[in-house]
């Protein structure tokens, strides 16, 4: 026993109870409360809560994706009698959609390697180079990832149509003659609108990977004798390959799932796709061929189960072991003279994909019909017939309420698969971890074909379709998997004793949950939240797919003032959806800076 | 009333049985050591009475309360077993203010304000962290996240302190000084610990008790003098430092009244005494144990010790380590380790005489 006249033994006792009645600090038969904690804790509730996430997730992605091979082989639209025939296979076999599938593929490839040495070299700029402003840099260089593309297709087409576009006019202003340098309804419209998306999404994967590079390696290659250059090919960017080759087959899948591009750019240049035709054979033919294009779309899902076997093929066995957590400083060239070049590349970069397209919004807003700038055409219009247009308050309300609801309930999902798949061992956690996956391999498009199937085939008095709650489904479906990725990566990040210590502390499961977990994991579950809204307030191709009046969001709004020629209108409604892009984005940042200094 | 009760508990993962039927009884201000090298077990026993892994076979009690019984299928949770806990990675709470992190196990268990208050207070003035209370935790060095983490498993007064390699990830020089400090406070206070290891030096130091483990099973327990002079076999006798391990083969012996046995031995080309503490058979082989700060070169050992054993050898390698000198010494039984003065002994490839004596020798089972 403790001596207690010892000064430090009292200290630790001074007015408390002595130490056999400290005893009671948890009574020896738990509380009602305490035990239905435990059972919730334990092996009653655990079995529980795993059958209603495994039933749920099911319902999101399981369900639509079987609705979808059934109805690739069911006659009539959804919800009519029909019979089951191959018709639809039958269709989707012929010369026409062999090369709709080259054009997907192709344009894909050909958008791809342009945009991953462009990502490269941007990452270099960023990351291993001293050129001035490289963290400033680095947010405008990032910021096409959150703009919805339907806002820069919107303003491509106006920057690049041949006849009015204004870089067009412009040329033929300085040099004087009266030809059209761009006509950006061509194949080129279409990679070059792409590659505005993949190199800022390479990017964001490849700078990582340049900066947790431990410069050791490279050092060892530089006192070896080797040039700058020769360690960068044979050591930086051997070491990158594996990162190189995942960024090059999640563009690559990405590409084919594309919609807005291949639907501004390429239909008005009888350019189809693989997406648009789905969309083309549901939303723009005398009467809808469902079977059609739900076996397009079943086949699009074999096209994208095959690209995901051959990554995993790819990948396998090349670790990712030089890309660890560890905060190295990486090495950095001194570019000289050159870092104004270096600063001026990345700068022309924002200016071609965010300030000219903001810029034409601008222009287009206050202008009485855009193509036609002269000040007697200024006008506030525009604003006006936005401002009366009941639909586009409606649909700004929609998306607002969808993105805050589908954001929270996606994460909430996302937290509770990913936790499932990184701090527990149950055998189910491998259903729910390629259930919550499965969404992955499906284009918006091709979810949005297998959630219209899976809506009409529900018991009638589940009325679902036509609803915006139809949406929130496809949202919370197509915002998953990376809601699992980013919860993930922040458990993975705490370690296990931290939970262990609590418990043994005297905390309680629940009460550990609450206090250590959801206490250290929320600023990730913030910076997921912020990503799963731009991903709602971007989707377009689910959306026109599952939307009906009344539930309209924003996007949808705006494709459909497009197609009557609103163009004006559509810029109003552009500048608005940038200035809350940027708004949330500087939020997100926030977060980011709050989250890397507190932890 | 023992502290902690283990009764032939054990633990599989999998087909590996990771611990297998350890017994041991942790009595209450008490500081055991369960010692072994990576894998052993020793991690895992500790758990186990932590409530962080299941038993699978066996009981265990905590202040004489059953926490966990294998046969009759019950478990207690670790935050009913009323333990506190120093982490390897001390485990700090980043999220949360040093005094946030000690007050922890009070405010889960809804103390008042005030009692949380006074305690904290107390519990940090003992380990000399008062001024860092309002500190975000993860502004802290290593050695002060060391004594948060002693507070916060110290501040509720739990019935036993369990401790993983807590001392493992500071520098060599701050180990020894927390070692030192942490074995003060829990003489002071009483404290019943229950200690994880693989560092023979510090478990000898902090430990009133030393549990050798191997594989899953105990090899041998007793007190640091016990299992560093008198080792049960020679794995225990090789998991401190290089003892010199001679096969000889028993010749006779002797029972002494202290109940331990005096052995005539006789090697290859050399004969002499050896201390046993069991009397082996006349004709078996042993191994004569002797630790080489024991051996003596060229007769610097004191006679009035008592009988000695001597061999003749050359010197094949010296290394000076300041205190002393680590040499080995060929002679034709044995490549002897010994501890020499480090100044003015006898040079690579001299020839020289070693002794030690009889008192120093201890027989192990070949």
């Amino acid at each position: 026993m403790a001596d207690v006249t010892n000064p430090a033994s009292a200290d630790l006792r001074q007015g408390v109870t002595p130490r056999r009645q400290m005893r009671d600090f948890r009574m020896e038969t738990p509380t009602a409360w305490e035990r239905f904690g435990d059972a919730m804790a334990g092996r009653l509730g655990r079995n529980i809560g795993l059958t209603a996430l495994i039933l749920f997730l099911s319902f999101l992605t399981l369900y639509p994706t079987a609705m979808l091979i059934y109805g690739s082989f069911h006659s009539a639209p959804p919800g009519s009698v029909g019979e089951f025939n191959l018709d639809g296979y039958r269709t989707m076999l012929n010369a026409e959609n062999f090369k709709i599938l080259l054009n997907s593929v192709g344009i894909s490839f050909a958008k791809t390697i342009p945009s991953i040495t462009l990502a490269v070299l941007l990452a270099w700029i960023v990351a291993r180079t001293d050129t001035p402003y490289a963290s400033t840099l680095e947010v405008l260089v990032t910021l096409p990832f959150f703009i919805p593309p339907i806002l820069t297709a919107l303003a491509w087409s106006m920057l690049g149509n041949e006849q009015v576009g204004l870089i067009n006019q412009f040329w033929q202003w300085i040099s004087g003659t009266n030809y059209a340098i761009v006509n950006v309804y061509s194949y080129g419209g279409v990679v070059w609108h792409m590659m505005q998306y993949s190199t800022v999404f390479l990017f964001l994967f490849i700078v990582d990977a340049f900066r947790a590079m431990d410069p050791s390696l490279e050092e060892s290659s530089r006192m070896s004798g080797a040039t700058r250059w020769y360690t960068f090919r044979r050591v930086t960017l051997v070491l990158m390959t594996p990162v190189l080759l995942a960024s090059f087959m999640l563009s690559l899948i990405r590409g084919i799932e594309a919609f807005e591009s291949p639907l501004f750019f390429g239909t008005p240049a009888g350019i189809t796709v693989i997406t648009t035709e789905i969309y083309n054979a549901i939303n723009h033919r005398a009467t809808p061929d469902y079977q059609y294009a739900t076996a397009l779309s079943t086949g699009v899902v074999v096209l994208m189960f095959m690209l995901v076997l051959l990554q995993w093929r790819l990948l396998a066995g090349r670790s990712f072991a030089t890309v660890t957590g560890k905060g190295y400083r990486p090495n950095v060239t001194k570019l000289g003279p050159w870092k104004w070049v270096t600063f001026g590349f990345c700068i022309l970069f924002f200016i071609l994909t965010v300030a000219l397209p903001i810029s034409q919004l601008l222009l287009g807003s206050f202008f009485r019909f855009f193509g036609f700038y002269q000040w007697d055409m200024l006008t506030l219009d525009n604003y006006r017939a936005v401002w009366e247009n009941a639909e586009f308050w409606r649909a700004l309300r929609n998306t607002m309420l969808l993105g805050l609801i589908g954001a929270s309930v996606t994460m909430v999902l996302g937290g509770m698969v990913a936790y499932v798949g990184v701090r527990t061992k149950f055998r189910s956690r491998r259903i729910i971890d390629a259930l919550a996956w499965l969404p992955w391999m499906m284009p918006g498009m091709v979810l949005g074909v297998g959630f219209l199937w899976a809506f009409a085939m529900l018991p009638g008095p589940i009325p679902i379709y036509g609803t915006i709650w139809a949406l929130l489904l496809a949202y919370m479906a197509l915002g998953t998997p990376i809601a699992v990725r980013v919860m993930s990566a922040s458990y993975e990040q705490l370690s296990y004793d931290l939970e262990e210590c609590s418990r043994v502390h005297g905390a309680s499961w629940w009460q550990t949950l609450w206090r250590i977990l959801i206490a250290l994991a929320w600023p990730a579950f913030a910076v997921g939240w912020v990503l799963t809204f731009f991903g709602i307030m971007r989707e377009l191709s689910a959306s026109i797919l599952l939307y009906s009046v009344g539930s309209e969001v924003l996007s949808v709004v705006l494709l459909k003032l497009w197609s009557n020629g609103k163009a004006e209108e559509v810029s109003v409604i552009g500048l608005l959806m940038m200035l809350l892009v940027i708004v949330f984005r500087y939020v997100h940042l926030q977060l980011i800076k709050r989250r890397i200094s507190t932890l | 009333m023992s502290a902690v009760e283990l009764e032939h508990i054990s633990c599989k993962f999998g087909e590996v049985l990771a611990v297998d039927d350890v017994n041991l009884s942790v009595q209450e201000g008490e500081f055991v050591t369960l010692l072994g090298p990576s894998g052993c077990g020793k991690t895992t026993t500790l758990r186990m009475v932590a409530g962080l892994e299941q038993n699978s076979g066996g009981r265990i009690s905590i202040a004489g309360r059953v926490v966990s019984d294998a046969e009759a299928n019950f478990f207690m949770p670790p935050d009913r077993r009323r333990l506190g806990m120093v982490f390897q990675s001390y485990a700090i709470w980043p999220h949360m203010t040093v005094f946030d992190n000690v007050a922890y196990p009070l405010r889960v268990r809804r103390k008042s304000k005030e009692e949380i208050k006074e305690r904290v207070d107390a519990a940090l003035r003992l380990v000399e962290m008062t001024p860092y209370a309002q500190r975000p935790a993860p502004a802290l060095s290593g050695g002060q996240q060391q004594r948060v983490a002693i507070a916060r498993a110290l501040v509720f007064e739990p019935d036993v302190l369990l401790l993983d390699e807590p001392l493992s990830n500071l520098d060599a020089k701050l180990r020894l000084q927390m070692g030192d400090e942490f074995r003060s406070l829990q003489k002071r206070l009483g404290i019943t610990c229950l200690y994880v290891t693989h560092d023979q030096e510090e478990a000898m130091a902090l430990s009133d008790r030393i549990v050798v483990m191997h594989a899953g099973k105990i090899l041998q327990t007793g007190a640091p003098e016990e299992i560093y002079q008198r080792p049960a076999t020679r794995e225990v006798a090789a998991f401190f430092g290089s003892p010199n391990l001679l096969e000889a083969r028993v010749t006779d012996a002797t029972a002494k009244a202290d109940g331990s046995f005096d052995l005539a031995v006789e090697g290859n080309g050399w004969a002499g005494q050896a201390r046993a503490g069991e009397k082996f058979a006349s004709g078996q082989n042993i191994y004569v144990m002797i630790r080489p700060e024991n051996v003596s070169l060229n007769g610097a050992h004191d006679d009035t010790a008592g009988p000695s054993v001597q061999w003749q050898g050359k010197v094949a390698s010296s290394i000076f380590r300041g205190s002393h000198r680590s040499m080995v010494v060929e002679t034709p039984v044995h490549r002897f380790h010994i501890e020499a003065p480090a100044f003015g002994v006898a040079g690579i490839g001299e020839n020289v005489t070693l002794s030690a004596p009889a008192s120093a020798t201890w027989a192990i089972q070949a």
